[in-house]
């Protein structure tokens, strides 16, 4: 119990101490950021006004934190200064009110600079910034993400987010398979950046899904999308054209079952595949080969490798039931009530070597991650929950089969995709 | 011991969450409000069977809809729409550029944003002496909403037939009953069919939520507060409803001095504070302070001695007032007829139905993010034609400023749009212009 009270008061005072840190950093770095639209402002309020002197009051409409208002109150203050403008008391015949203010697209401050019974307004916009947040997990298993900067849909010429039902890396870029088009994304920078794209015209639906699984030769993929097939390869191009130019994508309209999930070596080929009601968003239970046993209608399903050897195939049920098939007979797994419909198995090499990484929400708005270790019939909480920055979309087995990939929704309708990876703590 | 207590939290917190599932298809989504199905703007049946050539997203931007591209011509005063291919009417028919256009013509007759709309190929073009800068947001409108106007053997089309995901199966005792279009170029929707029980008293509403005999239901923003107390699980749109009154430029309210006398007479708190119990925000501007970010640079105080000022020895004989609408309307335009009659004018509402009374109280759909573009819309919805081409926000203040300076329409409170819903119903969310998507919406699994 002691032990106990040790490590939450040590855990309670990094907490306040890296809060002091970041609180210091966020303080420190203020100035810099807004020096340029306090500076802008102060020159066109001094170009209204003229020299002299008027009272300044600044007011916060807009999200910036009240922590960081005195600072810009500063170096408005400065700017004016600099123009011959000084920042006086109430008795100043003159007043500028300055409010921080906002909206869908920018923030806006306004100036009112009021001369007797006249004001005049003038503003500047201010790029709207962004904050980040890092959160951890700790258990048996420790899920930790990591985004995949620049898969998205949004470019110049496509202002719209899409939904991004799968993505792979592979030959050095990440395919990503969009609503409308299988797209090939390239190293730039910190992150990727689309630099080819292949169109696609599967059937529209309102909760739109797909696969896409890497060849074993690493240089070729097949994709598969409502009503849609495509197969795409990589060949490295002719002499002097860029290196982008060697993806060839090709697609058709196909009733084919799809390949539900990957073996745990991406070389071997998929294992199982099942037909999809491309009127709908789950599988029909038809799947090739026949495992013999009838299934129901299911979201999704994973191989779970057994210690003894043999595998158990695990199924997540249009009907809310998760169930398992092993040696020719299907049973219901407990444990199982938090889950979502799609989940993930890796082997991470801990406890029993592979877990389900399975999705959930509860009451909250974003979903999180949790995974689970399936030793018989009942699944048994091996990580803490892993909060992600949305709703799950998506969420596949990585092709080295050790991490799952997720595509996450935000709030803002915007999509990520992220790596999740299990490791042993 | 802290093993222990590890496995058993991780235990705990795995039985409290819920599953987040897929939608799940089927089902009959019972809907229950308290105006008609079909009226402007934002009815809920109205995005259910029709569908505009542009949209307004969720996130408030443009997207496409039955057009997949578009693009301008000739400094916005030429633009083609190219239309997306293999859509059909929820009666078969083919969705054609002929069609397109005449829906658009009978939806605005004489009084169009556009001289002339004509289709050519899979191309409708507009084409109009103006520029028109906004005109694909103004698409996205619900008054431009596509529907079948003629069948294809040329015969006038029978009922309400158009794109969406949900066509009309009848009208019965009251309810409007739809049924999923299975073809829908956006998808199928995941409920099979909704029944609309219209023209049902909010309490009613609220009791048939409560005893499972609705999904989905009305929730008027004054009574947002009363739903949250009663543990509603509410839906709430930011302020895109802006309450406003119109004030007839012609005959006893010509000058402008006196149209700025009943805009300062006005008392938005009262309004904001009584009628409307402190939902949404008072407002002196046309765009919402989260659109524009200057709104708070209209005074929204009520000045009855700037009111006796401008007004001087004017009189104006007898004013008549009407409201849109339901019951919260009328109570707040008897409470600004009060206020005018302190500033000296006679006011009396006009009986239901009257077309050109001296002031009107309205409702304006302020949505999505392009404030050019909302601002034009209102523009037109308040009849007064003029295109917005500002682009900055200090331009859009001087464009606003000058248009509310004539005061011909006089901004009171933004309103939010609310609904509850029941229990097993899945994934409602709002459109941008309030209404709800109940296409997206799906009812819950058995478990």
């Amino acid at each position: 119990m002691r032990a106990m009270r040790l490590v939450g008061t040590v855990a309670l005072v990094v907490c306040w101490l890296s809060g002091l840190v970041t609180s210091a950093a966020q303080t420190i770095s203020a100035p810099s950021k807004w020096a340029q639209p306090a500076a802008e402002l102060a020159g066109q309020i001094a170009d209204i006004l003229g020299p002299g002197q008027a009272q300044l009051t600044v007011r916060n409409l807009s999200t910036i934190p009240p922590s960081e208002v005195p600072g810009i109150r500063k170096q408005v203050e400065q700017g004016l200064k600099a123009h011959g403008v000084l920042a006086g008391g109430p008795e100043s015949a003159n007043a500028i009110r300055v409010t921080l203010s906002e909206n869908a697209r920018e923030r806006l401050w306004v100036a009112e600079i009021a001369e007797g019974n006249k004001t005049r307004v003038t503003m500047v916009h201010v790029e709207a910034g962004e904050s980040a947040t890092v959160r951890s997990a700790s258990e048996r298993v420790v899920l930790r993400k990591e985004k995949i900067d620049g898969l998205v849909s949004r470019t110049d010429a496509r202002p719209r987010d899409l939904p991004i039902l799968a993505a792979a890396e592979i030959n050095g870029h990440f395919v990503v398979m969009f609503t409308d088009r299988i797209a090939v994304f390239s190293s730039a920078g910190a992150g990727w950046a689309e630099s080819n794209a292949f169109a696609m015209s599967p059937k529209m639906s309102r909760d739109p899904r797909g696969v896409l699984i890497p060849a074993a030769d690493g240089g070729s993929f097949a994709a598969y999308a409502p009503g849609t097939q495509c197969n795409g390869s990589y060949s490295l191009p002719l002499n002097g054209e860029n290196q982008d130019s060697g993806w060839t994508v090709r697609c058709r309209a196909s009733d084919d079952p799809w390949p539900i999930y990957q073996s745990a070596d991406a070389s071997s080929g998929p294992a199982l595949k099942a037909f999809y009601n491309t009127a709908r968003d789950f599988f029909t239970g038809v799947v090739t080969p026949n495992i013999g046993v009838d299934l129901p209608a299911f979201y999704a399903a994973g191989m779970i490798p057994r210690a003894a050897g043999g595998a158990a195939i695990l199924f997540a049920g249009v009907d809310g039931k998760v169930q398992i098939v092993e040696n020719g007979t299907m049973r219901a797994v407990a444990g199982v009530r938090d889950w979502g419909s799609d989940f993930a198995v890796v082997r991470s090499g801990c406890g029993a070597g592979t877990q389900v990484i399975a999705s959930s929400s509860g009451e909250a708005v974003s979903d999180s991650l949790r995974a689970f270790a399936i030793p018989a019939l009942e699944a048994l909480p091996e990580s803490n929950a892993l909060p992600m920055d949305g709703t799950v979309t998506a969420l596949w087995t990585a092709q080295d089969g050790k991490s799952a990939m997720a595509v996450v929704r935000n709030g803002a309708g915007g999509y990520e995709v992220d790596r999740v990876t299990a490791t042993c703590n | 011991m802290l093993r222990r207590l590890a496995i058993s939290l991780l235990v705990a917190g795995a039985a409290l969450c819920a599953a987040r599932t897929r939608p799940h298809y089927g089902g009959t989504l019972h809907v229950e409000i308290a105006g008609d199905p079909w009226e402007r703007p934002s009815g809920v049946a109205r995005r259910l069977v029709f569908d505009g050539l542009t949209q307004v997203d969720a996130s408030g931007a443009l997207s496409s809809a039955l057009a997949v591209s578009w693009e301008q011509d000739n400094n916005f005063h030429r633009w083609q729409f190219r239309l997306r291919q293999g859509v059909r009417f929820n009666d078969g028919t083919a969705l054609t550029s002929t069609a397109v256009a005449a829906s658009l013509s009978a939806s605005c007759g004489s009084h169009c944003p556009w001289d002339a709309v004509k289709a050519v190929g899979p191309l409708v073009i507009f084409t109009n002496d103006a520029a028109m800068p906004n005109l694909p947001a103004l698409l996205a409108s619900d008054q431009f909403l596509i529907a079948l106007t003629a069948t294809a053997d040329g015969r006038t089309a029978p009922g309400a037939i158009g794109t969406g995901p949900f066509q009309v199966t009848g009208f019965n005792n009251g309810v409007l009953s739809l049924a999923a279009n299975e073809n829908c170029w956006s998808g199928r929707p995941f409920a099979d069919a909704i029944e609309i029980r219209v023209r049902r008293p909010v309490r009613d509403q609220w009791l048939d939520l409560s005893l499972g005999r609705a999904d989905v239901v009305d929730v008027p923003a004054e009574q947002l507060r009363q739903a949250q107390q009663q543990r509603l699980s509410v839906l709430v749109s930011p302020p895109i409803t802006l309450l406003a009154l119109e004030v007839n430029d012609a005959g006893p309210l010509s000058n402008v001095k006196v149209r700025g006398a009943i805009a300062a007479a006005i008392d938005r708190s009262a309004l904001y504070n009584v009628i409307f119990q402190k939902q949404g925000e008072v407002s002196a501007s046309l765009l919402t302070q989260k659109m524009s970010g200057y709104s708070f640079l209209f005074p929204t105080e009520r000045d009855l001695n700037k009111a006796h000022e401008l007004r001087g020895g004017l009189t104006t004989g007898t004013l008549t007032m009407s409201a849109d609408g339901d019951g919260a309307m009328q109570l707040a335009a008897q409470r600004i007829a009060l206020n005018l009659r302190e500033a000296g004018f006679n006011v009396q509402m006009a009986p239901a139905g009257v077309q050109h009374a001296d002031l009107s109280l309205r409702r304006f759909l302020v949505s999505g993010n392009n404030p050019a573009a909302a601002l034009e819309r209102i523009m037109w919805d308040a009849g007064q034609s003029s295109s917005v081409s500002e682009q900055s926000a200090a331009d859009l203040y001087r464009r606003e400023q000058s248009i509310l300076e004539s005061y011909r329409i006089v901004p009171l409170v933004d309103l939010p749009v609310g609904y509850a819903s029941g229990a097993s119903v899945r994934d409602l969310r709002l459109r941008a212009d309030g209404s709800p998507d109940l296409a997206g919406a799906s009812l819950g699994e058995v478990r």
